[in-house]
């Protein structure tokens, strides 16, 4: 187990504190055993509502789309393995896996956070299931509406770690990276909520139109500025993201990697639980 | 979390220096308000927080002293009804929130790191964060007194749906709100950083079982305000959504249930109660053995009982909710949990008396608090045991005597332990020790003070008073017990105005004395007084419980040991100051005042309304401090003391 | 708090080396026991059966995430104590306020409810 003669980094010791468990990572298990109380006294209001539910409350089954939150569920459980992998390739430091990871990551927690809009859009719209007007809504929105604003933190701290792991070595050398970083964080997080927005929209104008070809029409006739915008904001990754010398990301950093995917499984296995105890037990 | 983005520092591994961006600011004063309002250092946050305990326990005093001014006689008019409901809400929201919690806070800081031999917390900027915070959450409850709205009046559980927007309009229940969360998240931060320094920077040889018991009870509280303060927070984000999206979780009409409000309240607020009282308990457990020359008796027991108290204080909750109708089962089990939690309380009592049993008794003025606090609590404990019996408690239930009983076990208890604690570590925060007669006078004129108040509140209830009443009608039969009370609680303030006279008097004009004036026992006396700010010159090596006496009077001749810590190769590492946690509380204080204080644009043709601006302009400014927080990293310079008390100036330039 | 079976007996660096595999098959149990649950709530058993079965999938899905993924396995047994310090008072306070509200004695006065909301209707 000793890696002093090898070199490399053991990932599970840190021998300047008293446990050998570095401090970061303890702080982060710590803060899960707290979100665990505070996901408890949600969920728990959730079905505490549910157990005698007023009358003229909608049905559950009526409202939900089982077919949808399977897909997301399943998106969310990808998204926890490429996050796992993430951290596994700078453990090793292979930076290139790490980014492309991280991009996965980041990629799979929006197409969740994209169902969420879509399904919240569809309740509300649709299903005429408010926040406002049943205690249903008053739950179910405030319960999803919080692990949604967690996977959203998620999706902006894994973008700025992402961009983070392009940060040079020697800033001495090169003064504006501080603008190319702050610019980057601005074209990724761009890409995501343009990516979000196009998608949301075209499955929308495909639902209304009478043909395929129609809704794209109507869409890319709709939306070709925020399609402009969308391949301004992706060239900018790609010029960003091109290598330009040694950078100060590496194995050291890998805490820093692991603490964050520590949070996102978190955010998962909250899902797994809300999965289980808001969705599929109202269908038995 | 922000920490996340910054350079591991793990390995500690020197690499070559980074030059820090432009948009970074380096603050390097030393003196002044910038170094205050950047510090980093464990000892001068902790003095921040006593400070502003202290100021809020006067604050909270006043208020205590209008209400027992307007009882002194029956159909008084000193305040209004609606004066009344306000005094009442702050007195118990600032003494618990904004009082004792961060006087407990403040020890926390200012000794457990140096009762572990650490040099500093885990992450010193987190910790001037929480302070930060805390103060942000402090300014909006408070708020309320300057505006239009008032202060809160809706108590400080404030039940729904006494609390929702149909029975408290206004902003004065949002800033409640916000302020209660706001303190929540400090209290979260600054608990997580103390459990994960007690777990991880202990000096070589500190193993858990050899820690001082106020370090102990110090996780324990941590632990109990990482694991409770969750449920307030979802409560209290429930209520606010109530309150200002018309959501319906406290609504009646549409289904909801205000009992939810109750249990969630009271599975956050039973452990709080643990949380205000186990550092007091630490506390004495740390004076105890000092005055009376004798280890403590009975660690592990102490240190297990504490650990069990936290446990179990989380299956009590319901015992606050007999009244409610739960039905006969819930009660029963509640009513057994709770007498079960009287039991490890008792043992530590016991220990106590075993600690003096036999000593050689110093009656100090921090020994006379003590053995006050072990006289009243023990008091408080016997109400409190009688509250568990159900059928009991359904006749105290809101009366004067649930009012005598937790004022015995938060004054007599947390208070007593935390003067006493003022005075027993004073002389390690400034050099200066409290003057013996007049720390005595203080100590008497508050303890006949406080029993007078109290005391003929246990009649006044068992004579049917209900709390939270403005006024009576004189043919009730409490006008005796009222006007003693209320003679005594200005006893009790002239008490207290003697103890903080004598306090500043200290401050400036008191006697200094040397290292280590009480002949103590734990690590934090072996360093001189005040510490330097790197605390330890090296970092010692533990062989004993209770260390510095053990290496005062067993050990051989002390030599400083070497054992290859920081302090050898290349100085002792020194966090850089930041201002950006300051600014990332600015921004939550801004954000907060957006959602609680600013008014709703009805003007539905504006999208943006100042309330929405207001926040976001919050946000903004949080999430921008935020990352360059993260971005600053937490590099430092390293320190080169030559002999104790002396550093040179930061030689060794950065590193990681 | 049964620990998943081990698949891997040594921690060290055969396990470094072969932890993309495992992360990888975990993943696929983990998508299987989502279908499988998916397809449970459609069969014709009773409201206990079916609801101890999905209780206990989410329990294994639960427990693999924070074991493989979240690298309790390897970690120090430290992280998984405090975690669980946190789950186990998070899931009693759960237990307790369901079982609570679930008594009878709590059991809301719908009849007032409803002359409630027909008062504010009408």
């Amino acid at each position: 187990m000793s890696n002093a003669a090898t070199g490399a980094i053991d990932h599970h010791f840190d021998p300047t504190t008293s446990t050998g468990i570095p401090n970061k990572k303890l702080l982060m298990w710590m803060f899960l055993a707290s979100d665990c109380m505070f996901f408890g006294c949600l969920i728990s209001t959730h079905l505490i509502y549910r157990l005698h539910p007023p009358p003229g409350t909608p049905s559950a089954k009526s409202v939900f789309s089982i077919e949808l939150t399977s897909f997301s569920t399943f998106i969310l459980l990808m998204s926890s393995l490429m996050m796992a992998l993430a951290v596994n390739s700078i453990q090793k430091g292979n930076l290139k896996t790490l980014r492309s990871s991280l991009l996965t990551t980041i990629l799979f927690g929006s197409i969740f956070l994209g169902c969420q809009v879509f399904e919240f859009n569809n309740f509300v719209f649709e299903k005429h299931l408010t926040i406002t007007n049943s205690i249903l809504g008053t739950t179910f929105f405030t319960l999803t509406g919080t692990h949604g604003c967690h996977v959203a933190v998620g999706v902006f701290w894994l973008t700025l770690m992402y961009v983070r792991s392009f940060q040079p070595k020697d800033t001495t050398a090169d003064r504006s990276w501080f603008v190319r970083n702050l610019v980057h964080i601005v074209a990724c997080l761009g890409t995501i909520l343009l990516g979000m927005m196009l998608v949301l929209k075209l499955v929308r104008s495909l639902q209304g139109a009478p043909s395929f070809g129609a809704g794209v029409g109507l869409w890319l006739k709709d939306y070709w500025i925020a399609l402009i915008g969308i391949a301004v904001t992706g060239t900018l990754m790609r010029i960003l993201a091109r290598p330009s010398g040694a950078v100060a990301f590496d194995e050291h950093n890998a805490i820093d990697v692991e603490m964050m995917g520590l949070y996102w499984h978190f955010v998962d296995i909250v899902w797994i639980v809300i999965f289980t105890a808001v969705y599929l037990l109202e269908y038995i | 979390m922000a920490d996340a983005l910054v350079k591991t520092d793990f390995l500690g591994k020197d690499e070559p220096a980074a030059t820090k961006p432009f948009v970074i600011w380096r603050p390097q004063a030393k003196t002044g308000l910038i170094s205050w309002l950047t510090t980093v250092d464990h000892k001068r946050i902790g003095f921040l927080y006593g400070i502003s305990a202290l100021f809020f326990f006067l604050v909270g005093g006043v208020e205590a002293l209008l209400i027992r001014l307007q009882l002194m006689v029956p159909n008084n008019h000193l305040l209004t009804a609606p004066q009344y409901n306000e005094m009442f809400t702050m007195h118990a929201t600032t003494m618990i929130f904004l009082a004792i919690m961060p006087l407990s806070a403040a020890f926390f800081n200012f000794v457990m790191p140096l009762q572990i031999g650490a040099r500093d917390v885990a992450f010193p900027r987190l910790n001037a964060f929480s302070f930060w915070t805390f103060l942000a959450g402090a300014i909006i409850v408070n708020l309320g007194w300057f505006l239009h709205s008032g202060a809160p009046d809706a108590g400080w559980f404030a039940y729904t749906p006494l609390s929702t927007r149909t029975y408290t309009p206004g902003h004065a229940m949002d800033m409640w709100v916000m302020g209660i969360q706001l303190l929540g998240v400090a209290s979260i931060a600054a608990s997580l950083n103390f459990i994960i320094t007690i777990i991880n920077l202990r000096a070589p040889g500190m193993t858990m079982m050899r820690l001082p018991v106020f370090t102990w009870m110090t996780l324990v509280t941590a632990f109990l305000i990482v694991l409770a303060f969750p449920a307030i927070t979802i409560a209290l984000v429930e209520l606010m959504m109530d309150r200002i999206f018309g959501t319906n979780f406290f609504e009646v009409s549409n289904g909801g249930m205000p009992i939810l409000w109750t249990h969630l309240f009271w599975v956050f607020g039973h452990p709080e109660v643990y949380i205000l009282i186990l550092p007091a308990m630490g506390v004495i457990s740390e004076i105890l053995p000092t005055f009376s020359r004798k280890p403590l008796f009975g660690y592990p027991i102490v240190v297990f009982s504490g650990a069990a108290i936290g446990f179990l204080g989380f299956g009590v909750w319901s015992h606050h909710m007999f009244t409610t109708g739960m039905g006969t089962m819930a009660t029963a089990a509640f009513a057994v949990t709770t007498m079960c939690i009287a039991v490890p309380t008792g043992v530590k009592i016991f220990n106590w008396i075993g600690t003096l049993w036999g000593g050689h008794l110093q009656m100090r003025t921090p020994m006379m608090f003590a053995l006050g606090f072990i006289w009243l609590f023990m008091i408080g404990g016997f109400s409190g045991v009688m509250h568990a019996a159900a059928p009991a408690d359904a006749e105290q239930h809101n009366s004067y005597f649930v009012v005598a009983h937790f004022h015995y076990v938060l004054i007599g208890g947390s208070l007593f332990a935390l003067l006493a604690g003022i005075h027993y570590w004073f002389p390690l925060l400034c050099g200066r020790k409290i003057n013996e007669f007049w720390g005595k006078l203080s100590f008497w004129v508050i303890f006949v003070g406080f029993n007078v108040t109290f005391f003929p509140m246990h009649f006044l209830g068992l004579n049917g008073m209900p709390r939270r009443t403005f006024t009576y009608d004189g043919n009730m039969g409490w006008n005796q017990g009222n006007f003693i009370a209320t003679m005594g609680a200005l006893v009790l303030g002239v008490g207290v105005f003697i103890y903080f006279a004598v306090m500043v008097y200290t401050w400036f004009k008191g006697e200094r004395v040397g290292r280590d004036p009480w002949d103590a026992r734990t690590l934090e006396w072996c360093l001189p007084n005040p510490p330097p700010e790197y605390n330890f010159r090296v970092i010692p090596t533990v062989h004993a419980r209770d260390d510095w006496w053990h290496t005062k009077h067993e050990a051989a001749p002390a030599k400083a040991e070497a054992h290859g810590g920081p302090g050898h190769d290349h100085g002792i590492h020194m966090p850089f100051q930041s201002i950006y946690p300051f600014i990332a509380a600015c921004g939550i204080l801004i954000g907060a005042i957006g959602i609680a204080v600013v008014d709703y644009n009805t003007d539905p043709h504006v999208i943006v309304g100042k309330k929405l601006a207001v926040t976001l302009v919050g946000a903004v400014i949080m999430i921008t401090a935020i990352y360059l927080w993260a971005l600053e990293g937490n590099e430092g310079y390293h320190l080169h003391p030559e002999e104790e008390g002396h550093g040179h100036a930061p030689a060794a330039g950065k590193h990681h | 708090m049964s620990e998943p079976t081990p698949v891997l007996t040594s921690p060290g660096h055969a396990a470094e080396e072969s932890k993309f595999q495992l992360f990888v098959q975990v993943a696929m149990i983990l998508a299987v026991i989502t279908g499988i649950e998916i397809i449970t709530v459609y069969l014709p058993f009773s409201y206990a059966v079916l609801f101890t079965v999905l209780v206990a999938f989410s329990a294994v899905k639960f427990l693999l995430v924070i074991f493989i993924f979240m690298h309790l396995r390897w970690d120090r047994p430290l992280c998984t104590i405090i975690f669980f310090i946190g789950l186990v008072l998070g899931g009693g306070t759960m237990w307790a306020l369901l079982t609570l509200f679930g008594a009878d004695a709590s059991k809301p006065l719908t009849a007032m409810a409803e002359v409630a909301r027909t008062v504010l209707a009408g």
